[in-house]
């Protein structure tokens, strides 16, 4: 091993990021940990004992129903994602490779267009006097515009427009590592098209569809912005609640302990996710 | 040849699904309508109504100012660290990964009120600053895996080589590695310059009223209501960030002769 | 080359930046509660920049300066009634220096030295107004709409609008059942939450940014809203009523308060006053549609304003209208769970 003195570019380095993790990742999350533990208080922000009354509210029925709503606006998200961005992965994989790194450039360009004006663009569409009623309207389809906006339903087309991607790159690039020759071994050894499917190609892309998973439903608990827009500060997400714990009614202690729910859900995942790769690898060819 | 045909069409229709929202954007940006749901003609009066506005203007040189600034120091620490990462043994390397790795995953707004809590505990005014430790924070994993995914496609003889011939780890770093990494360097820099500039999450808890960014303007007018100034400005920032996306492409293919 | 292009990028934000520091005056307010115009014509006159930030609610004005109490952001604030008695027992404000105010003396006497701060000490009235009902009587048919009971009515389902705001919300809720709008008596509370959820399923948005928009957007009919907003949204939309419900108006006074740590108090006090100058009242109250407690600037309120009902209510109007009340920590925690449960029901 070389000292310090032998490598003082190493440790500068080594010196920096670790300070950088450990003062900006580290001690601020052991800092939530503790809040979550503590008393609320009025005037400053929290005291002392240390309990666990936060995350006892947080099985409250009152609140487990606004934490189980928004879990099911996530979950669906989710799901809209997968229905659609699944077979869109495997569509994308199948075309040209000089084609697919223009249609991937497409994908991601909406991506690089601000969060909340792409929000604001389908309360365009989606209000009683919006777009799609127009449409529908001229069109003859329906007399009376349809209430769209302000519904659970509109958030959750929020959710999935600006999460869309986030599930479709991850589940292209397994359907990329996915051999052609691997399909073809398959169906000749005597597998139809379905028992294919159940059989081969989804458990190889079980990890992207674990990532995708990972990198939707996480934030479709956490972005505030969506409902507030679309669903008119009604369908609140997990998101909403840390939110108005932390600027709105100044419950620190419950605030912190609901995100402390999403960490947890978070580090679920990613042990899932780590679980069906390495299962890949032992099993794999 | 059916089975072409069906994922084409496939392709095409969710494109299609996730460009309507922008294309109505920039059309009803020229729109002379006030309300915003009928075409009442064309008319750039919301782009003027935008430049007028002071206090947006203000916002946006701010938030560019920011994104400038949090990208060139996400940038700077990421390379270093993927470089540490690449080549370097150390004690806690997996710790460091699996960190960088927990970042990049938490869901924003745990981000958000960790540094909140930090920020309020050690005093630091919510301005400025504190809003570069945010966004040089959440961007710093995007940097460091961009620059990785380059270094392991490189050969490891080169570095070998030059330190073979005398030169320093810094001297090394600075003529042989910064060069081969210098296109995922652009790419990183560019992503955290729009991840910053897009950030609501983040900024919404950690900024204050001395120092006010263009996405949180942006929220207080979109929940107003229906601002056409915001279809002018959505225009205005799909256009910049495109212009940045080209530039950025055009460099590397320059690069890569 | 490159270097050159990051350079020159480089210049262009510090150029950005580090301009001659102007005096600034930070204005924490409602959200469209003040006109551009004011603004514009303080900044012109004393060359003090205002930076104007918003909020939709009392709750998160306070939360944020709670927040930000050490590092001085706000110079000026603009609480509801109950909030100012709340921060002032707090001693979150900074004391109102009289002799740099002019024109103290044009406020009406009813709306000085109340008892949310004795002597005005600590705040000076900006705007009151009420908060009633919001009729558009092109869209709605049948029984004309007069009390907030009315919104119960089958026939509003999914066109209903209430305000974002949880001490307003269940006010109604208990005024319908008979109770105070001040209630501290959990059970009350607790009854008012039922009847309200009983609402829920007709209730299509909240919405304490602009209360206006959603009935000009065409997406609720009737619900609640604040005076001046609905005088606003008249302008574009004739068939917006405003309503007094037979139960009684919600009314607030809304005063500006310099928190204590405030970094420029002197230009606060300078917005204060030039703010109580006649002309500028009249022009806010005429641009806004809420009520200016400035004597002088009503004398010169153009008379399509002062004799806007919805602006300036009749004595019968104002029957059985109840001023919010500061209600302590304790039951502001029942409201706040019921509240929460209440927006998150299906």
């Amino acid at each position: 091993m070389l000292s310090v003195r032998q490598q003082p570019f190493k440790t500068a380095v080594l010196v920096l990021v670790w300070g950088w993790l450990l003062f900006l990742v580290l001690a601020p999350n052991l800092l939530v940990v503790g809040a979550s533990m503590m008393t609320r208080d009025p005037v400053s922000f929290l005291s002392l004992p240390l309990n666990l009354d936060a995350y006892r509210q947080l099985f409250d029925p009152l609140y487990l129903e606004v934490f189980l709503h928004s879990l099911f606006m996530a979950a669906m998200t989710t799901l809209v994602c997968l229905l659609i961005g699944y077979p869109f992965a495997w569509a994308l994989s199948r075309v040209g490779k000089q084609r697919q790194l223009l249609l991937i450039f497409l994908l991601i360009v909406p991506f690089w267009t601000n969060s909340l004006v792409r929000t604001y663009a389908l309360k365009l569409i989606l209000a009683t006097n919006g777009l799609l009623n127009n449409g529908l309207m001229s069109l003859g389809l329906i007399d009376e515009p349809l209430q769209l906006l302000y519904t659970e339903g509109a958030v959750i087309v929020g959710l999935v427009y600006l999460l869309l991607p986030f599930m479709i790159l991850p589940l292209y690039s397994v359907f990329d590592d996915l051999k052609q020759e691997v399909l073809l071994a398959s169906h000749d050894l005597g597998a139809g098209r379905l028992s294919t499917f159940i059989h081969v190609i989804v458990p190889l892309t079980l990890p992207g569809v674990l990532a995708g998973v990972m990198l939707v439903l996480l934030p479709a608990m956490g972005l505030f912005f969506v409902p507030d827009i679309l669903g008119g500060s009604r369908h609140l997400l997990v998101g909403n609640v840390i939110k108005n714990q932390f600027l709105d009614a100044r419950n620190w202690p419950f605030g912190a302990a609901a995100s402390i729910v999403l960490t947890v859900a978070m580090a679920f995942l990613m042990f899932a996710h780590r679980l069906s790769k390495r299962r890949l690898g032992e099993e794999g060819p | 040849m059916t089975h072409r045909w069906l994922p084409r069409t496939y392709l095409t229709l969710v494109y299609i699904l996730l460009y309507v929202p922008i294309v109505v954007l920039v059309v009803f940006s020229f729109n002379e309508s006030r309300t915003g749901y009928a075409w009442e003609g064309l008319s750039l009066r919301w782009y003027e109504a935008l430049f007028n506005n002071r206090a947006m203007v203000a916002a946006m040189w701010n938030s560019i100012w920011l994104a400038l600034s949090a990208a060139t120091v996400s940038t700077v620490i990421g390379a270093l660290t993927a470089l540490a990462l690449h080549r370097y043994r150390f004690r806690g390397k997996k710790l460091l990964n699996g960190m960088l790795f927990v970042v990049m995953m938490s869901p924003e707004i745990v981000l958000a009120i960790s540094l909140l809590a930090l920020f309020l505990l050690v005093g630091l005014q919510l301005g400025y600053v504190s809003l570069l430790l945010a966004h040089v924070t959440f961007c710093l994993p995007f940097v460091v895996i961009t620059v990785m995914a380059r270094l392991s496609g490189f050969d490891d003889s080169l570095p070998e080589a030059a330190r073979d011939l005398g030169a320093s780890d810094f001297t090394m770093t600075r003529t042989v590695l910064i060069p081969v990494i210098m296109p995922a360097l652009l790419a990183g820099w560019l992503l955290g310059f729009t991840l910053s500039l897009d950030d609501v999450v983040v900024s919404t808890f950690v900024s204050g009223p001395s120092y006010e960014i263009l996405p949180l303007r942006i929220y207080s007018m979109v929940r107003v209501g229906l601002k056409p100034e915001v279809n002018a400005l959505g225009t205005l920032l799909l256009v910049f960030s495109l212009v940045m996306l080209m530039l950025s492409q055009w460099i590397l293919i320059r690069s890569k002769r | 080359m490159k270097k050159l292009a990051l350079a020159g990028l480089l210049a262009v934000g510090l150029t950005g930046c580090s301009s001659e520091e102007p005096q600034v005056l930070s204005l924490y307010n409602w959200s469209e509660y003040m006109p551009q115009e004011v603004l514009d014509r303080f900044t012109e006159e004393t060359g003090i920049e205002v930076v104007y930030t918003t909020y939709d609610s009392n709750e998160a004005m306070y939360a944020r300066l709670k927040l930000l109490d050490d590092s001085a952001a706000y110079d000026l604030a603009v609480p509801s009634t109950y909030y100012v008695s709340k921060m002032r027992q707090e001693d979150l404000l900074m004391p109102i220096d009289r002799s740099k105010i002019e024109g103290f003396n044009r406020l009406d006497p009813e709306l000085v030295n109340l008892d949310i701060d004795p002597n005005n000490q600590f705040s000076v009235p900006y705007l009151w107004g009420t908060t009633g009902l919001a009729v558009d009587t092109a869209d709605i048919e049948g029984e004309p709409v007069n009390a907030w009971q009315d919104l119960w009515d089958d026939r509003f389902e999914g066109r209903v609008m209430l305000t974002n705001d949880m001490r307003e919300v269940f006010h109604v809720g208990l005024r319908v059942l008979g109770y105070s709008g001040n209630s501290t008596n959990p059970k009350e509370i607790e009854e008012a939450y039922k009847k309200l959820s009983e609402l829920m399923p007709s209730v299509r948005t909240f919405n304490s940014d602009a209360p206006r928009m959603p009935y000009l957007e065409g997406e609720t009919d009737v619900g609640m809203i604040w005076n001046g907003e609905a005088v606003m949204g008249k302008d574009t939309m004739g068939a917006l009523e405003y309503v007094y419900p037979e139960e009684g108006v919600i009314a607030w006074l809304d005063s500006f308060v310099i928190p204590k740590n405030a970094r420029n108090p002197d230009a606060a006090h300078q917005f204060i006053s030039f703010v109580l100058q006649p002309e500028i009242s009249a022009l806010i109250s005429e641009d806004i549609g809420y009520a200016t407690p400035n004597l002088e600037g009503r004398e010169l309120l153009d008379d399509a304003v002062a004799g806007n009902r919805a602006s300036y209510p009749t004595p019968e109007d104002m029957e059985n209208a109840e001023f919010q009340v500061d209600i302590g920590d304790d039951a502001l925690q029942v409201y706040a769970k019921y509240w929460e449960m209440l927006k998150s029901g299906r």
